[in-house]
């Protein structure tokens, strides 16, 4: 009994193993083959170079015409410089709107408290796909030019839920005997909210900012019904390369972006494991 | 100015703007999609403001018959595509529930990091993640090469553009999804009532039909509604890792909007995952009971 009891917790804790490495052993593997200096077959190892990224940052190389695919760095530069405007409009709207309900729902009891809710968690749970398509049924029945204006009309709308389920939750572990004691020692309802309430609410706010923003910026699916002909964003980039063909450039590419997602997000759950 | 009135003006400023954003452009376009749905595809693109119900009869069996027979084709990639999703439910599960029981023996801290190592890759693109199993799973990918040189194989095998690497991109990419509510219920789990079963005489199989997957079950349920839903209507997965061979709901909308311009037809079939999604989640809200649904929704 003893033994089968530590060959069961033995294979558990193998197992377990077995699932990080299912997690991270790809994204090593692409890490590793983005220095391969093979531009033809990308997973036969013929030697190290650095060529791939200096390729994509724009610098002069070495590497012949025809292995390559972006024609300039303009084009994937634009592409980022669409999504960083895209997505940094977006947060603002939606963190403004998302606490703006998180607080109205909090503080106030009124009818339709519940289908507010519904509609909160509405976009969470519908297919992209739904959403995508319906935005741009709106979008060209109403005349409005597709484009950076209706890719952030269209994310913003699904973007507000993120914020408001993150602030609600700062929100319900709030201490409301800290408004109470502040309005007794005489602030008024602005400078309590001010002074007590929104400094509780800090973390939170940002909390959702961030998610927003890196939701925004990772979005494919609802901007790519849309974007309209004129606007790429990165993922859009990414995702036409894919289906043009494969080359080097997109696993530098690849790297450059998870390593700067690596290190946002874990500056941003640090921050939220210290403030706890 | 007396306190009902100015509280009724706070309200109003904190959620009026908001409120008119979100009906003008979330509920508004999913209204103007519901109605698409019942009109007529016009000739060139374009809409015929007539009711036609037989958008869903293309998929349901009732195709217009001035146009042409019923084609089972629809209905097919519709089952196709549940059977996948269900096929990346159960394929998550299996891969995230027995890491669940090891991750939640854990110290604070290591569980800590564990959940920290699991949340990161929702953090990053998607696309990335996705494009890094087609360097592995294509005809010149990763795995093909190792086992071509190691000479196990004398052809490469076809692994990428299956409906296999459709599932494992999903689990690949839905595995937060399916693992964090997993594992709130496994960490809940009441131990002692274990260890009463097997001290009663329960063998460890039978403990854990009518103990531990009865307890750990409405984590189970919740997992696979919230990766149920975004696999059936996915379009990203299938068109990079399903290639042109393999056709799931989502590309077919795709399809009918960017290529066939039959936007009638697009919309009803956004219509039908949508029903599917409403189905899953009044089943869910109705075996959980209302106190569940009222506790889900005030969290």
């Amino acid at each position: 009994m003893k033994i089968a009891q530590s060959l069961f917790r033995g294979s558990l804790v193998a197992y377990t193993g077995l699932f990080f490495a299912f997690i991270y052993i790809p994204l090593v593997v692409i890490a590793v083959y983005s220095f391969n200096s093979n531009p033809v077959n990308m997973m036969t190892w013929t030697g190290f170079t650095t060529e791939w990224y200096a390729q994509v940052l724009g610098f002069k190389t070495t590497v012949s015409e025809n292995a390559l695919y972006i024609e300039s760095t303009g084009q994937l530069l634009q592409a980022v410089w669409n999504s960083l405007v895209i997505a940094t409009s977006t947060t603002l709207i939606a963190t403004v709107f998302g606490t703006a309900i998180a607080i109205g729902l909090y503080r106030f009891d009124f009818l339709g408290q519940r289908f507010y809710r519904v509609i909160m968690f509405m976009p969470m749970l519908m297919p992209d796909i739904v959403l995508g398509i319906a935005l741009l049924i709106f979008f060209v029945n109403s005349g409005i030019h597709l484009g950076l204006t209706t890719i952030i009309i269209g994310q913003c709308t699904f973007l507000i839920s993120y914020v408001f389920i993150v602030v609600s939750a700062r929100l319900a572990g709030m201490d409301r005997t800290l408004e109470n004691a502040s309005a007794d020692l005489g602030a008024d309802e602005w400078t309590t909210f001010r002074r007590v309430v929104l400094p509780q609410l800090l973390p939170g706010i940002v909390g959702g900012a961030l998610l927003a923003f890196i939701i925004s910026m990772d979005d494919l699916v609802i901007t790519y019904f849309i974007a309209g002909v004129d606007v790429t964003t990165l993922p859009m980039f990414i995702f036409a390369m894919l289906r043009r063909g494969i080359k080097p450039e997109i696993n530098a590419i690849a790297v450059m972006m998870l390593t700067f997602s690596f290190v946002v997000a874990s500056l941003g759950l640090y921050l939220r494991s210290r403030q706890k | 100015m007396s306190i009902a009135i100015r509280r009724r003006v706070q309200l109003v400023v904190l959620l009026g703007p908001v409120s008119l954003f979100l009906a003008v452009f979330f509920l508004g376009p999913l209204a103007i999609m519901m109605v698409t749905s019942f009109l007529a595809p016009g000739l060139y693109g374009g809409v015929e403001w007539t009711f036609y119900p037989h958008n869903f009869g293309r998929i349901l069996g009732f195709a217009d018959p001035m146009f042409e027979d019923f084609d089972p084709v629809y209905i097919a990639i519709f089952l196709r595509s549940v059977k996948i999703a269900a096929l990346t439910v159960l394929a998550a599960l299996l891969v995230c529930y027995p890491a669940a029981f090891c991750i939640a023996r854990l110290s604070e801290r290591w569980k800590n990091f564990c959940l920290f190592l699991i949340t990161l890759p929702f953090f990053t693109s998607l696309i990335v993640r996705l494009f890094v199993w087609v360097l592995i799973l294509r005809q010149t990918g990763l795995v093909n090469e190792m086992l071509l040189s190691t000479g196990m194989i004398a052809r490469p095998l076809d692994l990428i553009y299956t409906d296999g690497a459709i599932i494992l991109g999903m689990v690949y990419v839905f595995i937060p999804f399916m693992f964090m509510p997993v594992y709130a219920s496994v960490e809940k789990l009441d131990w002692t009532l274990v260890r009463a079963s097997l001290d009663l005489g329960a063998g460890p199989i039978r403990t854990f039909w009518r103990i531990i997957l009865p307890l750990t079950a409405p984590g189970i349920v919740g997992g696979a509604i919230i990766v149920f839903i975004p696999a059936l209507g996915n379009f990203v997965v299938p068109a990079i890792l399903g290639g042109a061979k393999v056709m799931m709901l989502g590309n077919l909308i795709e399809q009918q909007f960017l290529a066939a311009r039959n936007w009638p037809f697009g919309s009803a079939l956004a219509m039908m995952v949508m029903s599917v999604m409403l189905v899953l989640l009044l089943v869910y809200v109705f075996a959980s009971g209302r106190r569940g649904a009222d506790a889900a929704l005030n969290r």
